[in-house]
């Protein structure tokens, strides 16, 4: 077993001059990622990495030299060559002219509304203007601002002056302020290109032009909330953030989307004690940069119906009393059947296994999910809910449900790990309940829970660190967002080290590294792996072939 | 009244218009008796391909839309042996001050058809297309009527008089964008997506028009090819300059005294060129030389200034289309930009941020300096904005919008000064839209 997998090879690098400097750089990325490589900014903003050029904001403007001379052309557009030359604001007082051209465009007709715009302080627009424009105003009162919007949605502000188009309904969860607009067209580009539906489209021409759907139709996607990540400026907004949060406030942890075998990487946004978004982070390998609407709104799920104590026979006790019932459960019992999950970390189902070896002959893992497993979209999901499934085939716990199902009889305690078996398959699920002792871990308060006679709250994926391996064998961190239902909660590997010291042999583990070294210690191919080495962008390993279910996207 | 047919001594060139004044020129019957597609038959089949393309590169036809990039020379960049080549003609005319193809198709429909085989011939086309302004529908009716009796004689579609070439032709009905003018615009257009101009590269002649090699010329340009295959590039060449060879259709309206389509030889100059067309009305103030795009021209710059190419270029202005616009002291320059800038303003795509903002920005401080309130420094401000969006776009829409913005202002100077004099608060300090950085926080 090779491990990890090679890294790419390193391409070959080409000499391009940038005013005057020599510099290597990458020949397969456009001109304007190169020179932010190397250092030389470049501002952007109707151009975006995953989406397909289409070079209409004319700010990252660079003169390269041709066969009549230097000549203004668009760095997003051009792609280094050797020997390029190039010349940027440094050098040309041409280029400078230039953008700052484009800027003054840019805002002459743009609101000055950044205090009350959800966007400021992740717009665009407003650091460029930071970062490199800073000029005066020549915009002249009598000249006026154009406010660009649809006839359909004028807005007339409290002095009855016409301030274009402002919060328009687009849809179940974006708006849209047609005034803000830079007609950038990213969005459009991701509906028709990304989201493969053209559901947003620009209406009008010259300075009049708008962003809109046609006409009765709404912008209704899976991926529609994408499209206010992209927006450089504050016109797209989701529903779900608007006048929420002041985004410099927000503090970040990244981690991976809990609903999905792709595992798209995301970002956790949190403050006050409160997540307030979830965002998606890029990862040309994985999910470039989208989530779908469901992993994006997970975050409203963290704070609901959370199971935030210990459950006796449905009664509330603390977490602590359902773990003394339940470890004296085990200790009593002749058979358990203990049942990992896909949806937690490859460390909360190492710990099982430990549990279940230091439980000896008298337990048995299974694992697996009754939940239906869809298709892939091609975008940022492969389908399949069961986060975590390839950490479980590596881990050689068995896809056996419905073995579980049919041997019940065999057994007097079932513990379930964040596993929530009755709502995935209620019929299948009513033969556990012949089992007398029905032990639940879980962060919610689900069917499962129901079914329990003692239920132990544990901590959910936002709130925990651990890896998961998605579909396409990378292994990717979930980092711990320090806001937690309850302190009460602990991760569902630590539950398992406390049941072991009541019923089992003592798991000495204090953090979840220690979980990952078992695990590395059980799966051949995670040989070596740390976190620190897998890094942000997830860490690819080399392994058998994969089971049909988690499908290639 | 009949276009004279001499001028100071010499025969004028009926190179396009030759069937413009045969009374129903535009049936096939009619046509066929004056000649038309007479170059269907061996004066094209029994000639390669190549051979085709370089009598075109010899006459030096050069566009007759407004770039005048050299025709042959576009035709060579074709790749052959891939995918189908398309011949789109450019019928979208709407440079104001022009009015050339509008009459070439409804005075001349079979000439276009005729240009369009042998080009098709040519280039290996199989299907070509005229994109036809959505305004003109009498052009599109006789387009569509000339194109049913050529059918019908055989002249298009299968194996055309048995040579085994086929061509079919199908008229397209813009949607009344000027913007669509500009070729991949125009392909877009066609194509049934938004008319916006592509980036380039890719050219069209590489990937046009259903990513495919396109070819996109002008009715003129089209119409011109049967004739010089007809008579041969040196014919061709007896009119004009060695850069600008060949005949062109000119259009004039404005102070003149008989308003229309001229067919005159390149390279005459524009004050025979008012003497032709009836005469000047008052006293010359200003011309506007090749469509509304092209940078005005003083009344000094006017009488130096020849038809060709490379005179209007010495003078840092173009032929563009051949409209010509000449206007007298009674007009005034400030009310003419104020039109020039409103159209550009109106027609940008809305694409590219320079040009979009720009225009309309342009359009309306010359809309508020010409209601008397202009303040010093606007001209400068109309003059620097127009630089601005000059060079910095995708197609050259925006040098086109710049150029008479930036000739108007700087040429006719005195006359925007006059109008900010009128403002009594012209030198008060400028009142600008609020900036205040920090000030919320």
């Amino acid at each position: 077993v090779t491990n990890p997998a090679p890294a790419p090879a390193v391409p070959a690098l080409i000499t391009i001059n940038v005013d005057g400097k020599d510099h290597q750089v990458d020949p397969n990325q456009q001109l304007v990622d190169a020179l932010n490589a190397i250092g030389t900014y470049t501002p952007t903003f109707c151009y975006h990495q995953d989406l397909k050029v289409a070079g209409n904001c004319r700010i990252c403007l660079v003169e390269t030299e041709g066969p009549r001379g230097f000549g203004l052309g668009i760095s997003c557009h051009l792609r280094p060559a050797p020997g390029m030359k190039v010349r940027t604001p440094a050098s040309s007082d041409v280029v400078k002219k230039a953008r700052k051209g484009v800027m003054e465009f840019l805002l002459v007709n743009h609101p000055l509304d950044c205090p009350i715009c959800d966007k400021a302080g992740e717009c665009t627009l407003q650091e460029h203007y930071m970062n490199s424009g800073r000029h005066e105003s020549r915009l002249d009162d009598d000249v006026g601002k154009n406010y660009k919007g649809g006839a359909d949605h004028r807005f007339t502000d409290s002095k009855g002056d016409d301030r274009g188009g402002k919060s328009i309904d687009l849809g179940p969860t974006v708006v849209l302020d047609q005034e803000r607009c830079i007609l950038c067209d990213r969005c459009v580009r991701f509906m028709r290109d990304v989201a493969g539906t053209e559901q947003l489209q620009l209406a009008g021409r010259g300075d009049h032009a708008y962003i809109t759907t046609f006409p009765g139709e709404k912008l209704d996607h899976e991926y529609d909330l994408n499209v206010t990540d992209i927006c450089p400026v504050g016109a797209l907004t989701g529903k779900h953030f608007r006048f929420q949060q002041r985004v410099w406030l927000l503090k970040k942890v990244e981690s991976i989307a809990p609903d999905d075998s792709l595992g798209a990487n995301l970002t956790i946004e949190y403050n006050n004690g409160k997540i307030w978004r979830i965002m998606p982070r890029r990862n040309p390998g994985v999910n470039k940069s989208w989530i779908s609407n469901r992993t994006r709104l997970e975050y409203e799920k963290l704070g609901a119906n959370r199971l935030i104590d210990g459950r006796i026979n449905g009664a509330p006790v603390s977490v602590s009393a359902a773990l003394v019932a339940a470890g004296k459960a085990i200790g009593a019992a002749k058979r358990i059947a203990l049942v990992a999950s896909g949806h937690l970390t490859t460390e909360d189902n190492a710990a099982i296994l430990a549990l279940a070896d230091g439980l000896g002959g008298k337990a048995e893992v299974f694992g697996g999910s009754w939940l239906a497993v869809g298709k892939a979209d091609g975008i940022a999901r492969s389908g399949d809910p069961v986060a975590n499934r390839k950490a479980l085939n590596l881990l050689n716990i068995p896809d056996n449900l419905d073995t579980l199902a049919e041997r019940a009889s065999e057994f007097d305690t079932l513990v379930v790990f964040g596993n929530d078996l009755w709502a995935a398959n209620a019929a299948q699920a009513a033969k556990l309940e012949t089992i007398r002792e029905r032990i639940v871990l879980s962060s919610w308060i689900d069917a499962s829970v129901a079914k329990a006679t003692i239920a132990i709250g544990i901590r959910c994926w936002a709130e925990v660190r651990g890896t998961m391996v998605n579909s396409q064998g990378r292994i990717q961190v979930l980092n711990a967002c320090p806001v937690v239902a309850s302190d009460q909660l602990e991760p569902a590997w630590q539950v398992a080290c406390r049941l072991a010291s009541y019923g089992g042999k003592p798991i000495p583990w204090i953090g979840e590294s220690d979980a990952w070294k078992a695990a590395v210690a059980r799966v051949p191919v995670f040989t070596g792996v740390t976190y620190r080495s897998i890094g942000p962008m997830g860490l690819l390993i080399q392994q058998a072939p994969a089971p049909a279910a988690a499908a290639k996207v | 009244m009949p276009q004279p047919t001499h001028w100071k001594g010499k025969e004028l060139p009926k190179v396009i218009s030759g069937l413009f004044e045969v009374e129903n020129g535009h049936q096939l019957e009619v046509a066929r008796a004056h000649g038309a597609y007479a170059t269907i038959g061996p004066k094209l089949f029994d000639r390669s391909q190549f051979e085709v393309i370089t009598e075109v590169m010899d006459s030096g036809l050069r566009g007759r839309g407004g770039a005048g990039f050299p025709t042959g020379m576009k035709w060579s960049f074709v790749p052959r042996g891939g995918k189908p080549v398309y011949l789109v003609v450019n019928a979208d005319e709407g440079e104001p001050g022009t009015f050339k193809d509008r009459l070439c198709m409804t005075r001349d429909p079979h000439l276009l058809l005729e240009g369009c085989i042998c080009t098709g011939y040519a280039l290996g086309v199989r299907t070509a297309y005229i994109y036809v302004r959505g305004e003109m529908l009498p052009q599109i009716r006789r387009l569509n009527q000339a194109l049913k009796e050529a059918y019908a004689a055989g002249l298009l579609g299968e194996n055309i008089g048995g040579s085994g070439y086929s061509l079919d032709i199908y008229i397209h009905r813009g949607a009344g964008a000027y913007i669509c003018g500009e070729e991949t615009g125009l392909i877009n257009s066609l194509e049934g997506f938004k008319g916006q101009p592509r980036l380039k590269p890719p050219f069209p002649a590489i990937s046009g028009a259903f990513a495919s090699p396109t070819v996109v010329n002008n009715v003129e340009t089209i119409m011109a090819v049967p004739k010089i295959l007809m008579n041969g590039a040196k014919w061709y060449r007896q009119w004009g300059s060695d850069k600008s060879p060949g005949s062109k259709l000119f259009t004039i309206s404005g102070d003149i005294g008989r308003p229309g389509v001229y067919e005159v030889p390149l390279g005459i100059s524009y004050l025979d060129f008012f003497e032709l067309a009836g005469g000047l009305q008052g006293d010359l103030l200003g011309c506007i030389p090749g469509g509304s795009s092209a940078p005005v021209l003083t009344a000094e710059e006017t009488a130096k200034a020849t038809m060709d190419y490379e005179s209007l270029a010495s003078l840092k202005s173009m032929l563009g289309s051949g409209a010509v616009t000449p206007f007298n002291t009674t007009r005034d320059p400030v009310r003419i930009l104020e039109t020039i800038a409103r159209f550009y303003a109106h027609e940008s795509c809305g694409q590219c941020t320079p040009c979009r903002e720009g225009t309309g920005y342009v359009d309306r401080i010359v809309k508020k300096l010409a209601a008397g309130k202009g303040r010093d420094g606007d001209v400068e401000l109309i003059k620097d904005l127009a630089d601005r969006y000059e060079w910095t776009t995708i197609c050259a829409f925006a040098p086109g919008a710049a150029w008479p913005v930036q000739s108007f202002v700087t040429k006719f100077r005195s006359h925007f000064l006059g109008y900010i004099d009128k403002n009594p608060e012209h030198a008060a300090g400028r009142d600008l839209v609020a900036h205040r950085p920090g000030a919320f926080w």
